[in-house]
């Protein structure tokens, strides 16, 4: 299906490039108001330990400080996502290395970092759980041993370590297995990473003399959080005020209540504002990582490659609270399938207490573990049965018009293309055996999550044009897309547009910068609103011009028919003076995928909507000796469904990628004894520009019915297929297999060592 | 971490403020190290003296013997143009450290009593046999490099001394140095294990004449890797030869595992930089001499 | 704690503080003189947002005491070009997509400015090199390596363009 269009499908700068290349664009990390006070976190450096005693008293004395409050301090609120595990402050147990005990405000940051060394912690500690072997263990402790009683998702399954378990089941595995000619069974592991966002997670609060609070924090959810604060501070929504004027980054590490409940509760105890900022030990020590996994892969396939039966389990450490855990072990069992397929499955997906930092949402969740494990399990395949990894992709892989796991009909299907065209890019057929070096591929899929979005669209007499969202602007390019799609739609220029967002007070609802959805939701609202801008400003111009609506059209800014013509500006002025304004609301709401309820059991997260698919592939070098891998060119091909700006997408392609290659090859929070030990920049080891290679990106269009233009989400994807692609690549080059992540030159040069010996 | 900030304009005035504030004190150079231990919590001083004002620290001098003052930047040993060519190492040790914000700053001095084992720099000097100069209350004394540093953040200089300068020989004829690095990624880091070598080769360009290896980051200092320089002594420099002063070097070495890499690694590392080290040498003196 | 008066010379203008001793250049931009432009972060050393020009050398700002910074010429993002003009570093990077999020843009810019001061005909391996303390988690570099060497080509192109050198 091809367009022809003004406005998307161009790769347009976007539009708050000016002030972040001048530095005037502002942070919540650079948000300050006079009198503010400077407020810390006290923390933990027990993983699990009884809270006997906070001797304050010293503290509160210290010139400069203003307040110092623990969990008595606090409503006795229990908070969370799926469970209400979770609290403000440590009451009586400590149930991670880093969890809030206590929280000061002073008036400069070194009197409140004073005050914080000055509090004494008497705690006595209990017998930790390190990771998801010991938290399975029979008699292991309990992580929370009231789990029982807590409030939660009643689709849940919980069992006292466990809080979740998310299961597909369709057809038979077991039958599946018995026509199978070969069985793999393969065990991988994934470390924990952080999102790495550049700018620290950031809240200034300040209340009112109506008993209002207002937030500025570099959330990525400001509705969500307004409802979590609200429920903290025991008040209703509408006590709550969330505004975002600036995120540095955030990649999911932002969606969860951050530092936005301490300024506040801070501010309500100083009758001050009260600004608090997480430092670099913080963010890798109590921050919200990616989950560490454990993959168990048993997969039947015929001697010609046709896959019968997968049985699948993923244990995610889900850390010292519920969190995002039960959702991301959902989506899980999406992943463990993959875009193939199989007709026999039985997939689970768990999600585990233990005592360390409440493991989060990060860009993908479950998809860079779920799919590092099948994909490399499929080139394990491959390699046993002499066939070329491709095609045995190719085999496999669903199409249009067939069943997800979940029995969802799978629409817009560009895996094909995506395989084929980066199979083709990175030289697939020209793979000679050369020592040291090799190709990889791997593909999968994703969603585009749902959830409503608002926008208000009003019509300025100058004939600009202010959209109003809901919705944060992350780095992603999002509301400049969305931007696009109302310019496209309503006839007016790009530099027309100007954005307001992220205010929980005076912006429609938006559920959020989250699963790949904001410019698809956001740019489908618009297009709502401006369907009914339309019809106002028609009806308008009609009247105005004395011309009949059906002999009128929109163009460039002007109304036109029958040799006369209106400016959008002519027309806003007239609203204004008569009729209030020329302003439209506009909502959107993905409808609901259809698929199999009876397949799915504790499942959050039963269907991928509008599923996009990719493919990535690598070609690189391994020094046999050290192990270190040179990637000479690596290739992705996404199924975007319609670039509504090109550029911005290989953008964040490029980025992903990159992110993606630090799970791969670097990145790991290194735990020991429940403790960080790598918790600084030195030694948690992002790349930088010299371990990035050059990203050629493939936008492949397989437009969805639904999107914008058919546009599909494409932010998270990136993420995903890296370490796969290494892995597999690595395999090719040196014939060892790496199933841990990340896969360092060491773990290499060892394994090639051992080979050898 | 709050300090009073003195700036003296004079090494005399430098060494007077070192010895009043004795322990409470700590010279600052480029920050880089103790910036970091501060904000960290791991050093707490009540003064800090800034060098930056204190003349006579930061001349590089090249005659006869090379000499570099403990003010010299990695950015000014990285574009010396005296030390592209046999002194080659000492570049290459210098441009891999940190970034260029790093390396604008960051000195030869308070690199090497920072003491780190890792510090590669460092290591370059000691496989040029460098030679330090210190300056004190009682006076002036030299202290080699090799030993100067005795744990990791350790140095036998004196609480009131302050490091001047770094200098080591001339390099002899048929001479060529080279460094490499190991890390987790290509830049910013801390190496996981790093190598220099000092070769001279004989005058048919064949044997070894004389060989200085030094090692960082697998051993609580710096070390040189004497059995393997024995070993290489009149040695024809073959590949075989190389591999096996690898082999030794790597024995010799006493590396810990850490969150950055375990010990077996590192020495499998020293194994594999030690021959690549002596091969670069080898090319560049063939190089030079032909 | 006493403060010191100190005398700073930031984007070719004088700017008298009292601040303590103990107290980073990146801190003093940011709280006493409102230069919100140069990012905080790590405070390490280790990401480069706090980057700005020290004599025309990129430095991070967060390991600099205020107090050894007197009398040094001081360059932040706010002082590369005059308001409402951009330098040919902030427009390739605005052409080319190289801007996502922008918290780490300023210290980039400025890293990437000094290093094209220095080496007016750069190629890729080299701007990488110069950019390798400037960490970016969104853009995966490459947008921001061919900004960087588009406007190294601008400039050579025309050097007047580079507007206001306030510091250098």
């Amino acid at each position: 299906m091809t367009q022809v269009t003004r406005i998307v499908g161009r790769s347009v700068p976007r539009m708050d490039a000016p002030g972040k290349v001048t530095g005037t664009a502002l942070y919540a990390a650079d948000f300050a108001l006079p009198g503010m006070l400077y407020g810390r976190v006290l923390r933990s450096h027990e993983p699990h330990a009884r809270l006997v005693r906070l001797d304050t008293s010293r503290a509160a004395r210290l010139p400069g400080v203003r307040a110092v409050i623990t969990a008595p301090d606090v409503p006795d609120v229990r908070y969370g996502g799926s469970v209400k595990d979770e609290r403000v402050l440590a009451r009586d147990r400590i149930r991670f290395a880093g969890q809030p005990l206590a929280a000061v405000a002073a008036t400069s940051p070194d009197a409140a970092a004073a005050a914080l060394a000055a509090i004494e912690v008497v705690c006595e500690p209990l017998v930790p759980v390190l990771d998801v072997a010991a938290a399975l263990a029979p008699g292991a402790p309990l992580v929370h041993e009231a789990w029982a009683s807590y409030t939660a998702l009643p689709i849940l399954h919980r069992d006292r370590n466990v809080c979740n378990r998310a299961r597909i089941v369709v057809g038979d595995v077991e039958r599946g297995f018995v026509e199978a000619d070969r069985i793999f069974e393969n065990r991988f592991t994934t470390s924990s990473v952080h999102q790495g966002y550049t700018e620290p997670r950031a809240a200034v609060a300040q209340w009112d003399s109506s008993g209002l609070v207002t937030v500025w924090s570099n959330t990525q959810l400001p509705f969500e959080i307004q409802t979590t604060l609200a429920e903290i501070l025991q008040l209703p929504p509408s006590k709550v005020r969330i505004i975002v004027p600036g995120i540095g980054g955030g990649f999911g590490g932002k969606l969860r209540i951050g530092m936005e409940h301490f300024a506040a509760l801070l501010a309500m105890r100083t009758g001050r504002p009260v600004k608090v900022m997480t430092t670099s030990e913080e963010e890798l020590t109590a921050a919200y990582p990616r989950q560490p996994a454990i993959v168990e892969v048993k997969t039947g396939v015929t001697n010609d490659g046709r896959l019968t039966a997968r049985e699948a389990r993923l244990w995610f450490d889900t850390g010292a609270f519920a969190g995002s855990g039960p959702g991301v072990a959902s989506v899980a069992t999406l992943m463990l399938a993959g875009p193939y397929r199989i007709p026999n499955l039985l997939l689970e997906g768990f999600a585990v207490y233990t005592n360390k930092t409440n493991f989060g949402s990060f860009r993908a969740p479950s998809g860079p573990q779920a799919n590092f494990a099948v994909e490399s399990q499929m080139d394990i395949i491959a390699d046993a049965l002499g066939l070329d990894p491709l095609e045995l992709r190719l085999k496999n892989i669903v199409r249009e018009g067939e069943e997800g796991p979940t029995g969802q009909m799978l629409t817009a299907v560009g895996l094909e293309e995506c395989l084929r065209r980066a199979a083709d890019a990175i030289g697939w057929q020209d793979r000679r055996p050369e020592a040291g070096r090799g190709k990889g591929i791997a593909c999968g899929w994703w969603t585009t999550t749902g959830g409503s979005s608002g926008v208000y669209v009003k019509i300025n007499p100058d004939g600009t044009v202010a959209l109003n969202t809901g919705a944060a602007e992350i780095g992603t390019a999002a509301l400049t897309g969305a931007a696009q799609v109302l310019a496209e739609d309503l006839g007016v220029q790009l530099a027309d547009i100007n954005v307001v967002s992220a205010d929980t007070l005076s912006t429609p609802y938006d559920f959020g910068a989250q699963g790949s959805r904001t410019a698809f939701a956001v740019g489908n609202a618009c297009r709502a609103a401006v369907a009914d801008l339309k019809r106002q400003i028609l009806a308008l111009a009609s009247k105005h011009l004395g011309v009949e609506e059906h002999a009128l059209a929109l163009r460039e800014g002007s109304v036109v028919g029958e040799g006369k013509r209106t400016t959008l500006g002519e027309l806003a002025r007239i609203s204004q003076a008569s009729g209030g304004g020329l302003i439209a609301h506009g909502t959107f709401v993905a409808p609901p995928t259809p698929y199999d309820a009876k397949r799915v059991e504790g499942h959050v997260y039963p269907a991928f909507h509008s599923p996009s698919f990719h493919a990535h592939a690598a070609d690189l070098s391994v020094d046999a000796e050290t192990g270190e891998i040179t990637i000479h060119r690596y290739v992705v091909a996404q199924d975007v469904g319609f670039a509504v700006n090109p550029a911005a997408i290989e953008g964040q392609i490029e980025g992903g990628v990159a992110q993606g290659l630090g799970q791969a090859l670097s990145e790991e929070i290194v735990y020991e004894n429940g403790r960080v030990l790598n918790a600084n920049l030195t030694d948690y080891k992002m790349p930088t520009t010299l371990d990035v290679p050059r990203v050629e990106s493939i936008l492949v269009q397989h437009p969805t019915l639904v999107g914008p233009f058919g546009a599909k989400g494409v932010g998270e994807p990136p993420n995903i297929e890296p370490p796969a692609a290494i892995a597999n690549a690595v395999a090719s080059a040196t014939g060892v297999r790496i199933t841990t992540l990340p896969i360092t030159a060491e773990k290499v040069a060892l394994a090639l060592r051992a080979r050898a010996t | 971490m709050t300090f009073d900030y003195h700036e003296p304009t004079s090494l005399r005035e430098a060494i007077e403020l070192g010895a009043r504030f004795g322990v409470d004190g700590r010279f600052l150079a480029g920050g880089t190290d103790l910036m970091v231990q501060i904000h960290r919590g791991r050093l707490n001083p009540r003064h800090v003296v800034s060098l930056q004002c204190v003349p006579g620290l930061d001349a590089i001098e090249v005659d006869g013997a090379i000499s570099l003052g403990a003010r010299v930047t990695h950015r000014r040993i990285e574009t010396t143009t005296d030390f592209q060519g046999a002194l080659r190492a000492l570049v290459e040790g210098a441009e891999v450290v940190g970034g260029h914000q790093v390396r604008n700053v960051a000195t030869v001095g308070g690199n090497i009593v920072n003491a780190s084992p890792a510090a590669d720099v460092v290591v370059v000097l000691l496989a040029l046999e460098a030679r330090l100069t210190s300056l004190g209350p009682a006076g002036e004394r030299t202290i080699a490099l090799d030993g100067f540093g005795t744990a990791p953040g350790v140095t036998v200089l004196r609480p009131n001394e302050l490091l001047t300068r770094a200098s080591f020989p001339r390099l002899a004829p048929r001479t060529a140095t080279a460094f490499l690095k190991a890390g987790r990624r290509r830049a910013m880091e801390i190496s996981i294990a790093c190598v220099a070598a000092r070769l001279t080769l004989d005058a048919a360009l064949e044997r070894c004449q004389d060989v200085r290896i030094a090692l960082g980051a697998v051993a609580p200092t710096a070390m040189r890797a004497r059995s393997a320089e024995r070993y290489l002594e009149g040695r024809p420099l073959t590949d075989e030869v190389t591999r096996e002063a690898g082999r030794i070097a790597a024995t010799e070495c006493r590396p810990i595992g850490d969150v950055r890499a375990s010990a077996r690694y590192r020495a499998l590392l020293v194994a594999t930089l030690v021959p690549r080290v002596l091969a670069r040498c080898l090319e560049r003196i063939r190089f030079h001499t032909s | 704690m006493t403060r010191i008066p100190l005398s700073l010379i930031i984007n070719g203008q004088t700017h008298e503080v009292l601040a303590e001793p103990h107290r980073t250049l990146l801190d003093v931009l940011r709280t006493d003189l409102g230069l919100i432009g140069t990012k905080e972060n790590c405070l390490e050393a280790e990401c480069g947002v706090c980057t700005v020009l020290l004599e025309g050398a990129a430095v991070n700002a967060c390991i600099l005491l205020a107090a050894q910074c007197q009398g040094r010429a001081i360059l932040t993002i706010e002082g590369l070009a005059a308001p409402g003009q951009l330098h040919p570093l902030q427009q390739a990077f605005i052409d080319h997509g190289a801007v996502q999020c922008g918290y780490c843009i300023p210290g980039m810019i400025l890293a990437a400015k000094a290093y094209l001061d220095e080496n007016p005909e750069p190629d890729e391996n080299g701007v990488r090199e110069a950019l390798a303390g400037n960490l970016c988690r969104c853009t995966g570099y490459q947008r921001i390596i061919e900004a960087t060497l588009s406007a190294a080509r601008a400039l050579r192109a025309s050097p007047s363009s580079a507007c206001r050198e306030t510091a250098r």
